[in-house]
């Protein structure tokens, strides 16, 4: 790290430990004072390329190849437009096609390769998926929303614990209190000499302070094994006996009507039982409903009244 | 002798028995019964390692469906080899019972450095450079170049070995480090890949815990083992460390610098063959578009292990899109790492969880997690198509895309802290990264959900739920075994104050405290002019041990005690410290007498043991806590308490007390065997440490060692010593602590046995 410097003034860091360096979008460093000195005017020329810049998109220097910082900051920018998730495709492998191609992108963009073209497909990409960026935009990757839960819990937990234990300090705290207001109310009122009276509460405030000590020291016991299994269970360790029987064949219900049978759901149609009750609206059908299906189930309960005299 | 265990025919090598070997067997075959897993705490030197491999071996052999191989995890080179020369004596006693040969296999694997027998390979002196080395020899393109273009050099063993070895299996037997290497050279094949491929079909694999635990060899060596094995971790005292060590990162300025370069030779190393043969790049790029296929398909019939590292869903997914060029993923992995550059860039100490790193990263470089979480398997299959020989080199960058896949994976469990510098040298900057995990039940869980029996096992695995606990797992048996004496061998005593009554403690407030130094000085120099041969000290640290020694020479105790004994000292330097216990082993061998100062958590304290008369007596000066001001520590505990509902000093007492049982375990490895063990710390009488202590131990304590002053241990410990150096016969254990085979099956030793097992 020390050797690094500005490569226009050269002061390093070792000469200068509080050396700010800076990168801009080219990914070459320039140090804090020069970047203040070249680019007074707010825009110039990169010194290495000559690439137009700005001060403001001037960034201090995270890592120490500054060709990263410029590649993360590419990244992000790409990311932003490439914002696909791995919901939006069919097949994994299409998405892993997606995410190479983005990788291209970035690969092309930061070591300067055919960066006009690539910049037209980016734009031309823009053009043509403004609707999922847009609707991508505030949502998070599915890793990411894992993520974020793992590390709500996290606080949950953490935030819990601390709770308890300034609830316990609380407790131990008004309990010693309270204490010392008895001993105050029993040498004010009680007829015992003040020695016994003292000695007494000595031995309380032992008891308490073991007490506490106790409690400190117990942890909430768990009566069950992480595999799950409630700790004192005996679990046989034989092989669960296998149990052959033979395996359960549908048979359709046969009801006897006492009468002529009831026609099939396929033949209403045709025998015209559906002509006598109300055709099934568009919307009805959406769901499933044909008007068979109810007219098979009136006939059913009618054919099922009949009994034999 | 043939026992029979619940009814399975063992075959036990030896002609007598402890009593608790009997029980342990006993247990652990009701836990291969149950096809669950198992926690057995058995002291050290009681045979703990024959009775497992001889009850594994005859279920394998009496179920050979139901179980099909044991992995055997041991911790260091010299404990694989024990354990396979205890395998040898159980596998002669097999042929010379039944007479049938033995149609077993059973072989010990180790890195290439222990198994290469490449004549210019094996001389290299660290084990990555061998593996490295190793790589440029027998990668597949290399070889492929080879065929062109006969000059280019390779590894005429793996060459010998690919074209014969796969077909001709292995001949059963057992092959230890030494026998495979003779194999190889007999063969002129090369043992490291022979031993690796023959674990697939091996009866018994004996292996250091990595090949098991940690995600980045397990996935090369182990996955393919079958389901229906038995896993053995023996020392598991430490487990949960190794699991946590396995899945943790650290990143420093060093790492990053060097990944930075890595990046760099990537950079040109595509664009070289880009003008070279660019249609390599396009093969890997067509089969990346396709999802990495070729991994899913190994590991569709599920046999085998996952790796936390590589969750499974990635293998079903395809590459994302952002990083399937080469170009691409190399300005992705430069994005990264400027963005950790960034970030070690602080003056603050910073701690955040996952999700907030995560959620950072995407705002400042527009990361996604989904190309982290591919980061790991991308940067290997780059480097496989970039035909990058040395592997070696790209450790940085290869640890880098293993702590992003692990970031972005795992939101619970790991946290990540970034120190700006070290606690003791605030001044100088040193910027540090730590992803620790802190829940070693990640890197374990494969393996339990993996093999149907796994088994813990050590001398100090007290207390027993603990484990379970911080592991995540179900053991179907949990038991403790004490040691059966037919003489009280070890002598655990307490001092807790010195001769001028000043409490001896290590406690922060009066480590410093003249008397308390001076109280230790004195109690070294008093047992070292009542026990003959060798006495282990151990300190809590390093740091601890030189402010205390120094000290002592300033208070000319030193001196006094160097008239009684030589003095070793350990250091952190690995070579200085073997060379100290050598001299320390001789002067005990010739008479001399000789004091081992060492440390808690040190090498001498888990690896080095000391039978006979190289201990006779151990002290521990202090508890030993681990530095609990560390962020890392803080963060664990913190993360015990909400997981797993284990407080904060339950934890610390319970990691400081199986260190300290570690410590003075060291000096009892067998019945014959004595000593005394001296915890010097007045809280090592207080209850809730005591209960911590392995009940081998707990038992000899009685309320009369206690808290004792330094006089006292003196009288105690002269009484001990006297009664235990009266000569010791077979005929004393025998039916008491040793048993023959008839004694074994009398009534009452059976009833006797059965109150061994502690149900805890």
């Amino acid at each position: 790290m020390d050797d690094q410097g500005c490569p226009r003034c050269k002061t390093t860091k070792y000469r200068n430990p509080s050396l700010k360096l800076m990168v801009n979008v080219c990914g070459h460093t320039l140090c804090e004072s020069c970047v203040d000195m070249l680019f007074v005017r707010g825009s110039g020329n990169c010194v290495q390329c000559d690439t137009p810049l700005r001060k403001s998109n001037f960034r201090v220097q995270l890592f120490e190849d500054p060709a990263i910082d410029k590649e993360v900051e590419i990244r992000k920018k790409v990311l932003k437009i490439y914002n696909k998730r791995e919901f939006d495709f069919s097949t994994l492998k299409e998405y892993n096609d997606y995410l190479e191609q983005v990788e291209d992108i970035v690969f092309n963009l930061t070591n300067n390769v055919d960066v006009e073209s690539t910049k037209q497909i980016m734009e031309q990409y823009q053009r043509d998926n403004r609707d999922v960026i847009q609707k991508n935009k505030a949502k998070l990757t599915r890793e990411q929303e894992e993520l974020e839960e793992l590390l709500l819990l996290e606080q949950q937990d953490s935030e819990q614990r601390r709770l308890e234990t300034l609830q316990e300090e609380q407790r131990q705290l008004q309990a010693k209190r309270k204490n010392k207001q008895a001993l105050l109310d029993k040498l004010e009122s009680s007829r015992l000499p003040a020695a016994v009276l003292l000695a007494q509460h000595k031995d309380r405030a032992a008891q308490l302070e073991t007490q506490i000590e106790k409690q400190k020291q117990n942890v909430k016991p768990t009566n069950i094994f992480s595999t799950g299994i409630m700790i004192g269970q005996t679990v046989s360790l034989a092989s669960v006996s296998r149990v052959e029987e033979v395996l359960y064949v549908y048979q359709p219900v046969y009801i006897d009507t006492y009468g002529p049978p009831v026609p099939e759901l396929d033949h209403l149609g045709r025998q015209g039982y559906l002509n006598h009750v109300r055709t099934a609206s568009p919307q009805d059908q959406a769901g499933g409903y044909t008007s068979g299906l109810a007219c098979h189930r009136a006939l059913q309960d009618a054919f099922s009244g009949l009994f034999p005299l | 002798m043939k026992l029979n265990i619940d009814g399975l025919l063992v075959y036990f090598p030896y002609d007598y028995i402890y009593p608790e070997q009997y029980s342990y067997m006993l247990e652990l075959k009701r836990t291969l019964d149950a096809k669950g897993h198992g926690v057995l705490e058995m002291p050290s030197g009681t045979g703990k390692t024959i009775s497992l491999l001889s009850l594994i071996v005859a279920y394998q052999k009496a179920y050979p469906l139901e179980v099909t191989k044991l992995v055997y995890c041991s911790r260091t080179v010299p404990e694989i080899e024990k354990v396979v020369e205890e395998l040898r004596k159980l596998m002669d006693y097999y042929t010379k019972q039944t007479g049938a040969k033995n149609d077993f296999l059973a072989l010990a694997l180790s890195s290439r450095k222990n198994l290469c027998i490449h004549p210019e390979v094996s001389s290299l002196r660290f084990g990555k450079e061998v593996d490295g080395k190793c790589h440029s020899l027998t990668a597949s393109y290399i070889r492929a170049q080879h065929h062109s273009n006969p000059s280019q050099p390779v590894c005429q063993f793996y060459e010998e070995f690919d074209s014969v070895g796969r077909q001709v299996p292995i001949s059963p037997g057992i092959y230890n480090l030494d026998d495979l290497k003779d194999l190889g050279r007999r063969k002129g094949w090369c043992p490291y890949f022979l031993a690796r491929y023959a674990i697939l079909h091996a009866n018994i694999v004996v292996y250091s815990y990595h090949y098991l635990l940690d995600p980045k060899i397990a996935d090369v060596v182990s996955k393919e083992l079958a389901k229906k094995s038995v896993v053995v971790f023996d020392e598991a005292h430490n487990i949960d460390n190794v699991c946590i060590d396995s899945m943790s990162v650290n990143i420093t300025r060093r790492t990053l610098d060097r990944c930075q370069t890595n990046v760099e030779t990537l950079q040109n190393t595509i664009s070289k063959i880009k003008e070279t043969d660019a249609a390599k790049l396009r093969e890997e790029y067509r089969r990346l578009v396709e999802g990495l296929k070729e991994a899913n398909v190994a590991r569709e019939t599920d046999i085998y292990l996952s790796n936390p590292v590589l969750p499974d869903e990635i293998l079903q997914e395809a590459v994302p899109g952002s990083i399937r060029t080469a170009e691409h993923f190399v300005g992705f992995m430069k994005r990264f790492l400027e963005y950790l550059k960034a970030r070690l860039r602080i003056h603050h100490v910073v701690q955040e969880s996952a999700p907030q790193f995560l959620k950072d990263i995407f705002e400042k470089v527009c990361i996604d997690r989904k190309p982290l979480r591919f980061c790991a398997e991308r940067l290997r299959s780059l480097l496989r198509t970039l035909e990058i020989a040395d592997i070696a080199d790209f450790s940085a960058i290869t640890l880098i895309s293993h702590f992003a896949t692990l970031v972005s994976t795992y939101s619970k469990g790991f946290t990540i802290i970034i120190e700006p510098f070290e606690d003791k040298t605030p001044t100088i900057a040193n910027p540090v990264l730590h992803f620790s995990c802190m829940d070693p039940s990640i890197a374990i869980k494969p393996v339990f959900g993996r093999f149907q029996s796994v088994i813990i096992t050590s001398g100090t695995l007290s207390p027993l739920d603990i484990y379970p606990r911080i592991l995540d797992f179900r053991p179907v048996t949990v038991a403790s075994f004490t040691m059966t004496l037919a003489r009280t061998c070890l002598c655990p005593l307490i001092v807790g104050r010195g001769n001028d009554q000043v409490a001896m403690t290590s406690k922060f407030e009066t480590r410093e405290d003249f008397a308390v130094i001076r109280n230790y000085g004195n109690l070294l120099l008093e047992m070292s002019a009542v026990v003959p041969d060798g006495i282990v000290a151990f300190f809590t640290s390093y740091i601890y041990m030189e402010n205390i020694v120094a000290s002592w020479y300033e208070q000319g105790i030193l001196e006094n005690i160097q008239r009684n004994k030589l003095i070793f000292i350990e250091t952190q330097d690995a070579a200085e410290t073997s060379m100290a216990l050598e001299k320390y082993q001789e002067a005990c061998e010739n008479g001399r007498g000789a004091i081992l100062l060492s440390v808690a958590r040190g090498k001498v304290s888990e690896g080095i043991d000391f039978v006979h008369h190289f201990g006779r007596a151990v002290i521990m000066f202090g508890v030993p806590y681990v530095y609990t001001q560390s962020r890392i520590l803080k963060a664990r505990l913190e993360y015990l308490r909400e997981q797993f509902q284990i407080r904060e000093n339950d934890f610390l007492t319970f990691d400081a007390m199986r260190h300290a049982a570690q410590c003075v375990g060291r000096v009892i490895r067998g019945k014959t065997d004595y000593g005394l063990m001296i915890f010097a710390d007045k809280r090592y009488a207080r209850a809730d440490k005591r209960g911590k202590l392995p009940r081998w131990i707990q038992e000899h304590l009685t309320d009369g060692s206690l808290n004792l002053t330094i006089d006292e241990t003196v009288q105690l410990s002269k009484h001990f010593l006297r009664q235990m150096a009266q000569p010791f016969r077979q005929e004393d254990q025998l039916g008491l602590s040793l048993l023959t085979l008839e004694q074994l099956q009398s009534e009452d030793m059976l009833q006797k046995i059965a109150q061994i097992a502690h149900q805890a």
